[in-house]
């Protein structure tokens, strides 16, 4: 119970009930959603999006899913278990910027619960998922040189400029 | 020369800071930046892309009122369906049935013809059904008019998540309804669709309640047993 006696529910959070990840493969992004025992996920709310701005990113396609018809909402597909979304791609300036997918759904748990729809930034990659942790997300190191290559190509212009010159300092 | 070399090494010592200063600076906006985005449901970062269970979540993961309950019912005010502001002070001093819910989520549709039989019974006496979309107007009111909803239902979006806050419901699922009783007592919030029998128990509560047959505290305590039995009963 949590504070006032209510039901005592066993509803998972919505992270739990449904476990996104990407990777990528070829020339296509493949997302995957792993979905817990007694959930669901509609496909009409699954979408994949491109977030950096050299992605182009084509129509998620997805396998048929199950039809659930529900008297108050119609006739649907959903998935239960798990389904994979092979999403092709090209990129603009060829990898200048890391990969990040825009990935939404929306699910419910057929116990008669439902979770609005999520949206998430993904960062696909070869093994793992989502979202690293921020401590783990290196800076762009062509970023880093470009900045520390710009201060010292200044410091060595003012040195040049300064050969023969007096420098007029305070006392 | 010689006096300018140690002012030269220290300027340039303040400049290869600031320039590690400012590196460190970019790091930490693009961490913020590639961090996990959600812009609605729970903001939290994803999981392990191992298959998960129900076993894999821990009391405190459930879906459910994680802030305290208030004891007593929040005074807030939302837009009813002609777009009037309505504060849920209008049924003062009667029992409330306060249901959650939003035209996209099955359950809370399903919910909806019991929700109708109910203010239907109660009409005339102590108890009112309110319902809360959060959801787009437009699309509540079309929902209304479809299903005849007859009962008040108040509309919103940011302000109804508020709302569902106050209730301790901070990251909101749906359908949830809480129980109040004539003087404004919180005596039941339930998570996931209602049926009828646990109405019926929930409501024989809040009337004994309202009558003085029974304190807060033991309702609160009856409720909580007869839904874990109604629970198992129905093998939920």
């Amino acid at each position: 119970m949590r504070g006032i006696e209510s039901n005592d529910t066993d509803f998972l959070p919505p992270d739990i009930a449904f476990r996104v990840s990407a990777r990528v493969e070829g020339n296509a992004l493949k997302v995957r959603w792993v979905i817990a025992d007694g959930y669901y996920l509609y496909k009409q709310k699954l979408d994949v999006k491109a977030e950096s701005p050299d992605l182009v990113v084509s129509p998620p396609q997805l396998p048929p899913g199950v039809v659930k018809t529900d008297p108050y909402l119609g006739t649907q597909e959903i998935y239960t278990q798990q389904v994979e979304a092979q999403v092709p791609y090209t990129r603009i300036d060829a990898g200048a910027h890391p990969i990040q997918i825009k990935v939404t759904y929306q699910g419910c748990a057929e116990a008669g619960l439902c979770y609005p729809p999520i949206t998430k930034v993904v960062f696909p990659n070869a093994g793992t998922t989502a979202a690293p942790a921020p401590a783990d997300i290196p800076p762009y190191p062509w970023e880093g040189i470009a900045i520390i290559g710009g201060a010292v190509g200044f410091l060595l212009a003012g040195l040049v400029l300064r050969k023969g010159r007096k420098l007029d300092l305070p006392a | 020369m010689n006096t300018v070399g140690p002012r030269f090494f220290a300027a340039a010592l303040v400049v290869l800071l600031g320039i590690w200063a400012g590196i460190r600076m970019h790091s930490v906006h693009n961490a913020g930046q590639q961090s996990v985005h959600q812009e609605h449901g729970v903001a939290a970062p994803a999981g392990r892309a191992s298959a998960p269970a129900p076993q894999d979540a821990t009391a405190s993961d459930a879906i459910g009122p994680r802030a305290v309950i208030p004891a007593r019912l929040p005074d807030f005010s939302l837009k009813d369906l002609a777009g009037k502001a309505t504060p849920i002070s209008t049924w003062s001093g009667k029992s409330l049935v306060i249901n959650f819910w939003a035209t996209w989520c099955a359950p809370c549709r399903r919910e909806i013809p019991l929700l109708k039989g109910l203010a239907a019974e109660w009409a005339g006496r102590d108890l009112a059904v309110v319902g809360i979309a959060v959801d787009y107007r437009d699309k509540v009111k079309e929902f209304a008019d479809r299903f005849k909803i007859d009962y008040p239902v108040l509309i919103g979006d940011q302000d109804a998540l508020d709302v569902a806050a106050q209730f301790g419901m901070d990251s909101p699922a749906f359908p949830f309804t809480v129980f109040t009783d004539g003087r404004g007592e919180v005596v039941a919030l339930f998570v996931g669709e209602l049926h009828r029998p646990q109405v019926d128990f929930i409501l024989s509560e809040v009337q004994d309640l309202n009558h003085g047959r029974v304190q807060l505290p033991e309702a609160r305590h009856l409720i909580a047993e007869g839904l874990a039995k109604l629970a198992e009963k129905q093998g939920t």
